[in-house]
C-alpha cells in the first residue's frame, strides 16, 4: 500500500519559496484524508442501507403475501384435532319397556383453571363466585394467586353457565367437553337407576360409570362399544312406575309413614313392571350416603331389595299352600284354632279370637296364627325348610341391581321346631318385598318358581314346578277370600279381582324384643284372580291410619288400602278391562217368573 | 467541532424549520393513528370513550411533543443520547423493583400521575444510545473486537431486564433494534454470521432443555412454540389466539365485512382484541384491502425514514433515522406476523393503532428526533 505522506517534502518546499505556512498543507491533507474515510463509511452504509431495505421489503412482502393468502381462504371453525366422538354417547341408553327413555347422555362441559393463564385472578375469582354461589370465593383467590398450574372448578356446568363465564372472558378459564348421564324423569325409579358418576377424568373427557342400581350392574355392558350404542331395555313400564310411586307417596304422607315399598311384577316372566322405594332421591344429583345412623334409614336404601323384614302374615299362605301340596289339608279342613296356644313356654296367640276352630280357608281368611301354627306342625320343618328354598327365600335375589346382594334373607341360627311355627306365620326369619314377590307370583302363575328380572324380553327358562297347578288355584282362591270376606276388606276393586294376604309384623328393637307401636305392614296381592297377572307388594314402614277413633296400625288399614289404590290406577295402564267376577253358581236363586 | 456544527448557518432556524419539516412521515403518522382510532372505535362496540377517545388526546399530546422534540436540534439529542439510555435503564431497574403487576408480568412504573413503561422508553433509547456511539467511534474501529462487544453489551443490560419482567416480546425487539443499528452503522457481516449461527445453537439447545431440570423456558413458552407449529392442535386452550385471529383475517375476505360489521372480535372472541390483536379487527372489517392498505402506510413510513437518512450526510441523524424508522417497521411486521401465524405468539403491539399511552407518546417523540435530523440536516 502508498501511503501519502502528510507533510509532502516538494510541496513544503513550494508553499516555503511562495512564504505560505507549511502547516496548512499539513491540514489540509488530513481533512482531506479523514473526508475519504467518511465517504468510504458512507458508501459502506449506504450499501448496508440497501441491505436493509431489501430485508424490509421481504418481510413486508412476506406479511403481505400471508395476508393475501389468509383473506383467500374460506374460514373454517377450528375442530378439535381429536374428535369429540370418541367421548360422546358413549355409555348405552336405557329404557322402559315401551322404548322411553330412563337414562341417556347429556353432552355438558367441565370448568377447569390454568392460573398462570389469567389476567385477573381475582376479579375472576369475583365473577365466578357470582356465578356459582357454592364456590368459596376466598378459596379461589388463594388457588388461582398460589401458583398452581391447574385446578378443576367445577364438574358439570349448564348452557346458561358456560356461557357466564364465557363472559368473564378469562383466558385462563377453560372448558373440558364432558358426557353427563341425565335422568329426565328426575327421582322417578331412582333405585333402579342408581346413578352414575365420574371416573378417570382428563380435560378432553371423562369416563361416566355407574355407580349403583342397573348403572352399576351393567356398568360393563353399558359401556362396551361392541354394542354399537344398543339401549339396554328395561321391564319397567315408566307409567305405571310413576302411578305407583305417586300412590305410594301420597299413602305415606296421608298415613304418616317412615318409608314405604310396593313392587309390581308379572307373575309368569318375573319382570319387574315397577318397583319404588321411598324416601327415594334424585340420581342426577345422588346425595352423599349417610355417615352416621342406620344406613335403611338413607333415602339411597332400596327397601324393595335391600330392606330385609319380617313380613308377618303374609308367609301364612305359603305354609297353607304346601300342606295342600303335601295332601295334608284341604280348603275345607278344620284346624283348631283355640288361642294361646302353647308351645313350651312361648305362647302364641291370636289378634283376636276366632273360637275354637276355623276351615283352612278362613284360617287364611281371617289370618290365624294359631290355624298356621298347627298346619306348620304337620308339615315340619324339614318340609318347610326345603319348600321356602326351592322359592328362593333362603337367597338373596337375583335381580339385575349393584344392590340386590346386600338384600340377603336373615334366618334363624338353628331351625327348631318353634322357628317352624313362628316362621309359618312370618316370624323369626325376615325377607325382601322382592322374595316375597318372587313367592307369590308362583303361586299365582301355577306353581312355576319365578325369578325376579329387570330386563325386558329376556326369554325366561321356565322355572321349576314347586306346587300343582291346582293347589296354586286354591291358594289363590282363599287370597281372594281374603279380600271379599276377610282382613283385606279395602282391597277390594271392582273389576280386577284383587286376592291377597295382609301382613302386620312389629319391627324388632336394636337390644331384642319388638315395637308395640312400630309395625311394618304389607299387603301381598295378585290381580285378576280369575287369571292372575301381575303380583302386587306394597308395604309400609310405620303406617298408622288415624280416620278412625283411635290409631289403627294393621296393614288391613293401611296397606291395603294403598295396594287397591295402585291396583285401580295401574290396571288400566297395564292394559287389563274390568271383567264382572263371574258370580258363584251356588249363590244364584231361580225365580219363577 | 463536528462537521455538521461547522455549517450551522446552512440550518433553517426559528418558526423556518416548519417548512423543513419531514411532512410526508407526519402525514403517514397520522393516518395510521386515525386508522387506530376507528379499530378501537369498533372494537369497544361503537364506543368512543372506551379507547378512541383517550387514544386521539394522547394522539394530540405525543404530535405536539414530536414537534417540540423536532425543533430541538439534533445535535442536542445527540449529547443526551446516553444520559436518555441511562435514565431507560435506571427505569428498568426502578420496575424491577416498584413495579405493577398487570398480565402477569411486571412493565409498569407508576410516576405520579403517570403509569410508564420503561420497556417502551428503553426501545428508543437504545436506538439512540448506539447511534450516538457510533457517531463518536472512528469508523476504522467499527469491527474491532472491543469496539463490537461495548454496543452489545448496551443491547444485552436492558433486554436481560426487560427479559426478567418476563417479557419476550420486547426484548426480541430490543434485539432486533440494536442488531438493525449495529449492522447500518457497518459492523463487519462476520459477527452478524456468528451471532445467527449461535442463536440457531440456542434455539436449539432450549427446544432439547424441554422437559429437563435445567428448562430454559416456561411452560408456557413452550406451549406457544407447539401451539405456533400446529395451531390446531388445541383450538380451545393454548391455540386459540390465533385460531381466531385468522378466522377473522380469513372472514373479512378482500374487501371485508365493512366498518363495525366484524363479528369476531365485536362477539369476544378474540382476546386483546384492543392491543395485540387489534389487527384482525381491521382486517375483518376492512379485509384484505384495508390490511395490505396499513402496511402500505407503515412501508412507506420506513421508505421515507431510508430517503431521509440517505441525504443526511450526519453519521448521527442517518443511523437514528433508519434505526428508529427500521424498529417501527420491526414492530409491525412482527405482530402482524404474530397475528397471521407466521411467527409464535410474543407479546408485540401494533405501533400508534394498538391502545396503550406510553408506547404512542413515546414513538411520536422518538419521530420528533427524526424529524429533528431532517431539519437540521447539513446542507
Amino acid at each position: 500500500m502508498i501511503r501519502t505522506p502528510l507533510r509532502p517534502l516538494a510541496r513544503i518546499l513550494d508553499a516555503r519559496a511562495k512564504g505560505e505556512n507549511p502547516d496548512a498543507i499539513e491540514r489540509e491533507n488530513i481533512r482531506l484524508r479523514g473526508e475519504a474515510t467518511r465517504d468510504r463509511a458512507r458508501a459502506r452504509a449506504e450499501g448496508r442501507l440497501l441491505v436493509m431495505a431489501a430485508l424490509f421489503l421481504a418481510g413486508f412482502v412476506t406479511v403481505g403475501t400471508r395476508m393475501g393468502m389468509l383473506a383467500a381462504v374460506e374460514p373454517q371453525e377450528p375442530q378439535l384435532a381429536s374428535s369429540g366422538e370418541a367421548i360422546l354417547a358413549q355409555r348405552a341408553d336405557i329404557l322402559d319397556r315401551n322404548g322411553r327413555v330412563l337414562a341417556t347422555n347429556l353432552v355438558t362441559h367441565a370448568l377447569y383453571a390454568q392460573p398462570m393463564m389469567m389476567v385477573d385472578p381475582v376479579g375472576t375469582a369475583d365473577k365466578l363466585a357470582g356465578i356459582f354461589p357454592d364456590l368459596d370465593r376466598d378459596r379461589l383467590v388463594r388457588d388461582f394467586t398460589g401458583g398452581r398450574k391447574f385446578l378443576w372448578i367445577k364438574k358439570k356446568i349448564s348452557p346458561e353457565q358456560m356461557q357466564a363465564v364465557h363472559d368473564i372472558g378469562d383466558p385462563g378459564l377453560l372448558f373440558g367437553p364432558r358426557e353427563m348421564r341425565l335422568y329426565p324423569n328426575g327421582a322417578l325409579a331412582a333405585h333402579i337407576m342408581g346413578g352414575a358418576s365420574f371416573g378417570r377424568e382428563g380435560v378432553d373427557s371423562a369416563e361416566v360409570i355407574g355407580v349403583a342400581g342397573v348403572e352399576k350392574a351393567f356398568d360393563g355392558w353399558l359401556r362396551d362399544p361392541a354394542n354399537a350404542g344398543a339401549p339396554l331395555r328395561l321391564s319397567i313400564d315408566l307409567t305405571v312406575q310413576a302411578a305407583m310411586e305417586e300412590v305410594l307417596y301420597g299413602g305415606m304422607k296421608l298415613m304418616d309413614a317412615k318409608g314405604a315399598t310396593g313392587i309390581l311384577m308379572e307373575v309368569a316372566t318375573g319382570e319387574i313392571v315397577a318397583m319404588a322405594s321411598l324416601p327415594d332421591f334424585d340420581p342426577n344429583n345422588r346425595p352423599a350416603p349417610l355417615t352416621k345412623g342406620d344406613a335403611s334409614d338413607s333415602p339411597l336404601f332400596n327397601r324393595a331389595v335391600q330392606g330385609v323384614y319380617e313380613l308377618g302374615s303374609t308367609f301364612k299362605i305359603f305354609a297353607v299352600a304346601q300342606a295342600l301340596e303335601m295332601g295334608l289339608v284341604n280348603p275345607q279342613t278344620m284346624i283348631e284354632t283355640k288361642t294361646p296356644m302353647y308351645f313350651g313356654k312361648h305362647r302364641i296367640k291370636d289378634y283376636r279370637n276366632y273360637g275354637p276352630q276355623l276351615t283352612v280357608t278362613d284360617v287364611i281368611a281371617k289370618s290365624s296364627n294359631v290355624g298356621t301354627a298347627r298346619i306348620a306342625t304337620m308339615i315340619g320343618g324339614e318340609a318347610q325348610q326345603d319348600f321356602l328354598r326351592r322359592m328362593g327365600f333362603f337367597e338373596s335375589t337375583k335381580v339385575e341391581l349393584a344392590e340386590a346382594p346386600t338384600g340377603r334373607p336373615l334366618l334363624p341360627p338353628r331351625w327348631g321346631e318353634l322357628v317352624t311355627l313362628t316362621v309359618s306365620y312370618g316370624h323369626g326369619m325376615s325377607a325382601s318385598p322382592l322374595h316375597l314377590a318372587a313367592g307369590y307370583a308362583m303361586l299365582a302363575n301355577g306353581g312355576r318358581r319365578v325369578t325376579p328380572t329387570l330386563i325386558h324380553g329376556a326369554a325366561p327358562t321356565p322355572g321349576e314346578q314347586i306346587i300343582r297347578p291346582e293347589v296354586a288355584r286354591q291358594a289363590v282362591d282363599m287370597m281372594r277370600k281374603v279380600v271379599t270376606e276377610g282382613t283385606a276388606s279395602f282391597g277390594e276393586v271392582a273389576g280386577y279381582q284383587v286376592a291377597g294376604k295382609t301382613g302386620t309384623a312389629e319391627k324388632p328393637k336394636p337390644g331384642g324384643g319388638y315395637w308395640d307401636e312400630r309395625n311394618i305392614n304389607t299387603f301381598a296381592s295378585v290381580f285378576p284372580a280369575s287369571d292372575p297377572k301381575y303380583v302386587l307388594i306394597v308395604s309400609m314402614d310405620e303406617a298408622v291410619d288415624t280416620s278412625g277413633s283411635e290409631p289403627r296400625r294393621t296393614a288391613g288399614w293401611t296397606a291395603v288400602p294403598i295396594a287397591a289404590e295402585v291396583v285401580r290406577r295401574t290396571a288400566p295402564l297395564l292394559g287389563l278391562r274390568p271383567v264382572p267376577e263371574p258370580a258363584d253358581p251356588e249363590a244364584i236363586t231361580l225365580v219363577r217368573n | 467541532m463536528s462537521y455538521l456544527e461547522a455549517n450551522l448557518k446552512t440550518v433553517p432556524t426559528g418558526l423556518r424549520k416548519v417548512l423543513y419539516l419531514n411532512w410526508p412521515v407526519i402525514i403517514l403518522l397520522t393516518a395510521v393513528a386515525c386508522t387506530g382510532f376507528l379499530m378501537l372505535y369498533s372494537v369497544a362496540g361503537g364506543n368512543l370513550q372506551t379507547w378512541a377517545e383517550p387514544q386521539m388526546k394522547r394522539f394530540g399530546l405525543g404530535m405536539v411533543a414530536m414537534l417540540v422534540v423536532a425543533f430541538v436540534p439534533i445535535w442536542f439529542w445527540r449529547n443526551v443520547s446516553a444520559l436518555v439510555y441511562v435514565v431507560a435503564l435506571l427505569l428498568l431497574v426502578a420496575v424491577e423493583l416498584f413495579g405493577d403487576i398487570g398480565m402477569g408480568a411486571q412493565r409498569w412504573l407508576e410516576i405520579g400521575p403517570f403509569r410508564l413503561q420503561p420497556s417502551e422508553l428503553m426501545k428508543v433509547a437504545l436506538v439512540m444510545m448506539l447511534a450516538a456511539y457510533y457517531d463518536w467511534l472512528d469508523v476504522s474501529r467499527t469491527s474491532r473486537p472491543l469496539w463490537v462487544a461495548i454496543p452489545v453489551a448496551l443491547i444485552l443490560l436492558p433486554t436481560a431486564l426487560v427479559l426478567k419482567q418476563p417479557d419476550l416480546g420486547t426484548s426480541i425487539m430490543l434485539i432486533l433494534g440494536g442488531g438493525i443499528v449495529m449492522f447500518v452503522a457497518g459492523v463487519s457481516l462476520w459477527y452478524f454470521a456468528t451471532v445467527l449461527a449461535a442463536g440457531a445453537g440456542l434455539i436449539f439447545s432450549v427446544l432439547q432443555s424441554r422437559g429437563t431440570p435445567w428448562q430454559l423456558l416456561h411452560d408456557y413458552q413452550f406451549r406457544r412454540i407447539d401451539t405456533f407449529l400446529d395451531p390446531g392442535s388445541d383450538p380451545l386452550g393454548a391455540g386459540y389466539n390465533i385460531m381466531q385471529a385468522q378466522i377473522a383475517l380469513g372472514s373479512g375476505g378482500w374487501a371485508g365485512r365493512g366498518f363495525m360489521q366484524g363479528t369476531q372480535s365485536r362477539l369476544n372472541f378474540l382476546p386483546e382484541k384492543h392491543t395485540d390483536f387489534i389487527f384482525t379487527t381491521l382486517a375483518e372489517e376492512f379485509g384484505f384491502v384495508g390490511a395490505f392498505s396499513l402496511l402500505m402506510l407503515y412501508a412507506l413510513i420506513l421508505a421515507f425514514c431510508i430517503l431521509s437518512a440517505l441525504s443526511n450526510r450526519d453519521r448521527y441523524s442517518a443511523i437514528v433515522t433508519l434505526g428508529i424508522g427500521g424498529t417501527l417497521f420491526v414492530f409491525v411486521t412482527v405482530n402482524m406476523a404474530m397475528v397471521m401465524g407466521l411467527i409464535p405468539v410474543v407479546g408485540a403491539p401494533l405501533p400508534l393503532v394498538s391502545y396503550g399511552g406510553t408506547a404512542m407518546m413515546i414513538l411520536l417523540m422518538a419521530f420528533g428526533v427524526v424529524q429533528s435530523a431532517h431539519v437540521h440536516r447539513p446542507r
